[in-house]
């Protein structure tokens, strides 16, 4: 291939103005408080993560709208993690070394917050994720304590299970798992909280993802005739699993966590598979004025009501409170606004709901912000306690029967 | 009988897996380069069965538009890409692979979406064959694939462009001096692999859900039984397919769900000791 003096020219100053390119982005970046959504857009997380990072980059843009935080804007970069840790820890190197984000929020599943937690460590700034492992909790994952979790760890999922389990008079119960973090966590913490109830587990299963079939797992759980399997699982296995269950004829009752028994899993599989399943959720702080706000903001975004991704309200939260410890730090300086993630969201302080609210109500003093997914109260963990909810799949909608508090 | 069942088992998965290793072994041989996007091409062939499944609700039409179509894709990928890469250096050739799998991942991805989706086939209960639970879809499946593989061996031992392309496989310099034209050997061997994917992409597909990654995620096993099976060939490759696939779902009640996948790999680390150069390869000298 031979170049001319003119392609020459031409590839010279593209390449000018590509080394150029990010000194123009620097110079606008001076003022401006970036943060990073690493949302599951792709993958498992698929379902959650698109209105995941747009309620992130809407409660940012509430933040602007009301003059920014500590004086300055917020400006949000957003990656995807592909519910892949190895793809997560690129994107959050890149979030980190590249944009130099001043913290990431809105990683989902266990097993990628797990990988990119050693990174914002190093780097000094929180990670604010919805995923439920136990071990994000306590050092080594959360030494530096800045870690935060908007979601219920999967042991307070599996005793929530524990409950549902005891209330809907089940004796047999056995458990599926998925091989991570989380799947685990979901089985191990139901079996604690059932053998502390005095009951037994008959049967339990650990399966690997990816597989073209489950029906060994199937068969070795299903030969211990349980009455009811309780999973912590994700929904391409889950679909599959249900699949295969259904043609054996062998009947049982499943209770499965909500990120996998959702409507996708009802249109993948028609109702009459379904029928019966026990769908259990955390459920979004409702009744609260920040979840109205949220609500407006997630139809505008995505076309539909907010109770439809619990994961967008945390995520909501996420931006929104650390807008307010921002705010209340009147720095973008990190170590201070960790400080005040736990004062804006202070007992004794002032209700708020949103950002412009809460920047008001500062001026005055301590401010409590009511979050849209739970009223948060980040423990000494960094974790929140919301309810749960018993979704009973019927006819192929999902009847919320009640609700468990733990 | 319980070893029965988890063979049967083992089986549906390792057919899978052995017509991937099938459309690998198959370029390997003839175009000499590990092709990363096999996996992809599944996929492809999985979303066009789906497609053409959803519009007229028929599964052999879905099934032969799912051939025609991924033979087509792999087609245009040699023409594209492989074909002016020729005489490269494997790694090249590889990394081109890689690169067309991305593109067909992210391209359909673009016209999916992520969200998984799934073959609305009845469902319907087990028919027991001796003690054996065997699932009807599942005998269907085999039956498609038999008659998938049945063609494929077909035109590689019985036609003159099966001949053709095994001189390829077995001397590249000697077919040619022969007479033998390298483009029509190659272009029959990329339609035949990719519609043997579209098939393995179908199956997996309507056995499990449909989603971008779910061609990729198969890479492994399907390298793994490509190499068991000995590099190249054909028959092999079917074979270790399932013979990984049987080994897997066997060991489970001595090794459990979580390490069945190391298993299968501790089956290949054995195999190759013993017999390094696969079930059925050829040991090949240097030229």
């Amino acid at each position: 291939m031979k170049t001319t003096r003119r392609e020459f020219l031409g590839s010279v100053a593209a390449g000018a103005a590509l080394i150029a390119a990010p000194a123009i982005v620097r110079a606008q970046g001076a003022d401006v408080i970036r943060i990073g959504a690493l949302c599951p857009i792709t993958g498992a997380g698929g379902p959650y993560g698109s209105g995941m990072q747009k309620m992130i980059i809407a409660a940012a843009e509430a933040v602007n709208a009301a003059g920014g935080a500590a004086g300055r804007k917020i400006e949000i970069v957003a990656e995807d993690t592909q519910t892949n840790p190895q793809a997560a820890v690129l994107a959050a190197k890149k979030l980190i070394e590249v944009n130099k984000v001043q913290a990431i929020l809105g990683t989902w599943s266990s097993g990628v917050s797990l990988a990119v937690i050693p990174l914002t460590n190093d780097a000094g700034i929180p990670l604010m994720h919805c995923s439920g492992a136990p071990a994000l909790s306590v050092p080594p994952a959360n030494a530096k304590g800045l870690g935060f979790r908007f979601q219920a760890t999967n042991e307070r999922f599996g005793r929530a299970f524990a409950e549902i389990c005891e209330k809907e008079g089940f004796k047999r119960p056995a458990t599926m798992a998925f091989n991570n973090a989380s799947g685990i966590g979901n089985t191990e913490g139901f079996a604690k909280a059932w053998k502390a109830k005095g009951g037994e587990v008959v049967e339990s299963v650990v399966y690997e993802p990816n597989q073209a079939s489950y029906r060994s797992e199937l068969m070795k759980v299903l030969a211990a005739n349980p009455d009811v399997i309780v999973t912590g699982s994700y929904i391409a296995d889950t679909t599959i699993i249900l699949r295969e269950w259904f043609q054996t004829g062998q009947p049982v009752k499943w209770i499965i966590p909500g990120w996998a028994a959702n409507p996708q899993l009802v249109e993948a599989l028609g109702n009459e598979v379904v029928e019966g399943i026990i769908s259990v959720d955390s459920v979004s702080n409702e009744g609260s004025e920040a979840f109205k706000v949220y609500d407006e903001a997630y139809q505008k975004a995505m076309g539909q009501p907010g109770t439809n991704n619990v994961y967008a309200a945390m995520t909501w939260d996420m931006m929104t409170l650390l807008a307010l410890a921002i705010e209340a730090a009147g720095t973008a300086d990190i170590p201070a606004v960790v400080a005040k993630l736990r004062d804006v969201d202070h007992a004794d302080g002032k209700k708020v709901s949103t950002f412009a609210e809460g920047k008001e109500a500062l001026k005055a003093g301590k401010i409590n912000y009511e979050g849209a997914s739970s009223s948060l109260d980040l423990d000494e963990y960094g974790d929140v306690t919301p309810d749960f909810g018993a979704y009973f799949i019927e006819g192929g909608k999902f009847n919320r029967r009640y609700i468990v508090k733990i | 009988m319980i070893y029965a069942q988890l063979a049967v088992n083992g089986l549906v998965q390792g057919l899978v897996v052995g017509l991937g290793a099938l459309a690998l072994t198959l370029v390997f041989g003839i175009a000499r380069f590990p092709n990363a996007a096999t996996g992809d091409t599944m996929t492809f062939g999985a979303y066009t069965a789906l497609t053409v499944h959803k519009a007229s609700g028929s599964l052999v039409l879905g099934s032969i538009a799912a051939v025609g179509g991924a033979a087509v894709l792999a087609l245009v990928a040699y023409l594209a890409v492989f074909k002016r890469l020729a005489g490269r250096s494997v790694v090249s050739l590889l990394v081109a692979s890689i690169g067309i799998g991305f593109m067909i991942r992210a391209g359909l991805g673009i016209a999916f979406g992520h969200q998984q989706q799934v073959f609305n086939v009845p469902l319907s209960r087990p028919i027991r064959i001796a003690g054996l639970a065997i699932n009807p879809l599942d005998l269907q499946l085999a039956v498609v694939a038999a008659v998938a593989l049945a063609a494929v061996f077909a035109i590689l031992y019985l036609t003159p462009i099966g001949r053709q392309m095994r001189a390829v496989a077995d001397n590249r310099d000697l077919a040619r001096v022969s007479g033998i034209r390298p483009e029509r050997v190659m272009t029959a061997m990329w339609l035949i692999a990719g519609g043997v994917c579209a098939i393995g992409g179908m199956m997996l597909g309507i056995k499990t859900v449909v989603a971008p990654e779910v061609g990729w995620d198969m890479l492994l096993p399907i390298f793994a039984a490509t190499i068991l099976g000995g590099i190249g060939s054909p028959v092999g490759a079917v074979v270790a397919g399932l013979v990984l696939g049987v080994a897997q779902e066997v060991s489970t009640p001595f090794v459990g769900f979580t390490y069945k996948i190391a298993l299968s790999f501790v089956v290949l680390l054995a195999v190759l000791l013993v017999r390094p150069r696969g079930l059925f390869g050829r040991i090949e000298g240097v030229r």
